[in-house]
């Protein structure tokens, strides 16, 4: 440092500031185009959840639409039933009001007791719809919720089972050329720790050497995954294998 | 399992470990002093540029070569490097001839004596040419490998965070190697300029050199014929 100051006794370098100023805007914009142009990347694509459910929720999304519509028609139907029976205070009451006003003591008062026995008659008439309505309601919820619950228990008892047969899927060993992918279904009896007690062929593959092959993989594969929940339990469970799944 | 994880640069910064942290920032003071050095270079080149062609414009014009050094020695703050060489020859072959009664002093001697002090301005003016090149050289074949080195840290980090699941999906570690690959990022945008300067200006200055060791060469030249008059 000290021989360069020597050799150069005022030699700055030139144009200091005005690179430091140039150098910043470099950075300012070298960032700029970064967060830009990352952000532009970072927008998540929309992602779309579908679950696929085993059994019987096909009816289960239909319901749910159905159920609100219940609801409309009660009203309709109580409607229907207003018009018949109003019509009927409505004529005979029409005349009435009118002579209402002038003779005031006399006809009314018949009147008031039928049109108030109407009433009652209507509003009891409207309560047993809706009470019917409610229970129906009710009812088709309770079917619902089963229906979910049922729903719930089979893709967990589907899943449970998709766990015990990629267990033995693993074991298996595939015999070669296996025609066509054809379908062994075997009964498995189970202890509640997933032990295997036996295996019984129900419907062969049509191949022996495949239907052996999986006996085999449901024996070594013993101890088989326990459900997450135990209340899924079953003793005997129905499993089906496909050589090319 | 949805991704929810914001690719956004800031957090991508701000999620990273702390040796990439480092790593980052080294790499960005680095990039902004060869940015740096990158325009005062560019700069002070063109203006040596300059200010060669004026002299050789004003050298050759056939100027008094007294009244050129009185002009040089005049506002020697602001002369380029071409003047600077003449005047330190200049005035050295002037001390050699006023000498030339006391000491016998051969023509060739005082030609050799401007010439080596032609070539002491010569290199010094070189060295203030290349300075800071080294800076960009150094820049240029480094930053890369630090940037890599932050990015190797943080892709072991984010491997790390594998270890205590069972099942290993892309999820847990995509956000910490996109972390760990910006300060590669940031090192390959520090290098990269500082290489393509660096080039650009060692050729420039070997095109400057080679201009005052020409100038050097005639000038010499001219002396010798003016010493043996």
């Amino acid at each position: 440092m000290a021989a360069e100051a020597l050799a150069f006794p005022q030699r700055p370098e030139p144009a200091l500031l005005r690179s430091f100023i140039l150098a910043a805007l470099m950075h300012g914009v070298l960032v700029g185009i970064l967060l830009v142009g990352v952000r532009f990347q970072s927008r998540p694509p929309l992602t779309v959840e579908v679950e696929l459910w085993e059994q019987p929720p096909p009816p289960a999304p239909p319901q749910p639409e159905v159920k609100p519509e219940p609801p409309p028609p009660p009203p309709k139907a109580v409607e229907p039933e207003k018009p018949v029976v109003k019509p009927d205070i409505a004529v005979q009451k029409k005349p009435e009001p009118k002579p209402k006003p002038k003779p005031k003591a006399e006809p009314p008062k018949r009147d008031r007791d039928f049109e108030k026995r109407m009433r009652e008659q209507l509003a009891m008439e409207q309560q047993a719809v809706q009470q019917q309505d409610a229970e129906r309601r009710e009812r088709e919820l309770k079917a619902l919720i089963a229906k979910r619950e049922a729903a719930a228990r089979a893709s967990a008892l589907a899943t449970w089972t998709d766990r015990i047969r990629a267990k033995i899927r693993g074991n298996i060993i595939l015999p070669r050329d296996v025609p066509g992918n054809p379908e062994a279904v075997f009964d498995v009896a189970l202890l509640p720790t997933g032990e295997v007690l036996s295996v019984k062929q129900t419907r062969s593959s049509g191949n022996p050497a495949y239907d052996d092959a999986v006996y085999r993989a449901i024996l070594k594969s013993t101890p088989l995954p326990k459900p997450d929940n135990p209340a899924l339990f079953e003793r005997r469970l129905e499993l089906r294998f496909h050589p090319h799944d | 399992m949805n991704v929810t994880q914001d690719l956004d640069i800031i957090t991508l910064i701000l999620h990273a470990s702390i040796v990439v942290k480092v790593v980052m920032l080294l790499l960005l003071l680095v990039s902004f002093m060869s940015w740096m050095f990158i325009f005062q270079k560019w700069f002070s080149i063109r203006r040596a540029d300059r200010q060669t062609d004026d002299f050789e414009k004003e050298f050759w014009s056939g100027k008094d070569m007294s009244s050129l050094y009185q002009g040089a020695v005049n506002n020697r703050h602001s002369i380029g490097s071409m003047e600077r060489i003449f005047e330190a020859g200049f005035r050295e072959f002037s001390k050699l001839r006023s000498q030339k009664g006391t000491h016998q002093t051969e023509a060739s001697d005082m030609v050799d004596g401007a010439r080596r002090a032609m070539r002491a301005t010569f290199q010094r003016e070189m060295d203030f040419l290349e300075r800071h090149l080294s800076f960009l050289a150094s820049t240029g074949s480094v930053s890369p490998y630090v940037g890599l080195f932050g990015t190797v840290w943080g892709i072991m980090h984010a491997f790390r965070s594998l270890a205590n699941v069972q099942q290993a999906t892309l999820a847990q570690v995509a956000p910490g190697i996109a972390e760990a690959l910006v300060a590669t990022a940031i090192g390959l945008f520090a290098a990269i300029p500082a290489v393509v300067a660096y080039n650009r200006y060692s050729h420039d200055i070997d095109r400057l050199a080679n201009r005052f060791e020409s100038f050097m060469e005639e000038f010499s030249n001219i002396l010798h014929r003016q010493a043996v008059r």
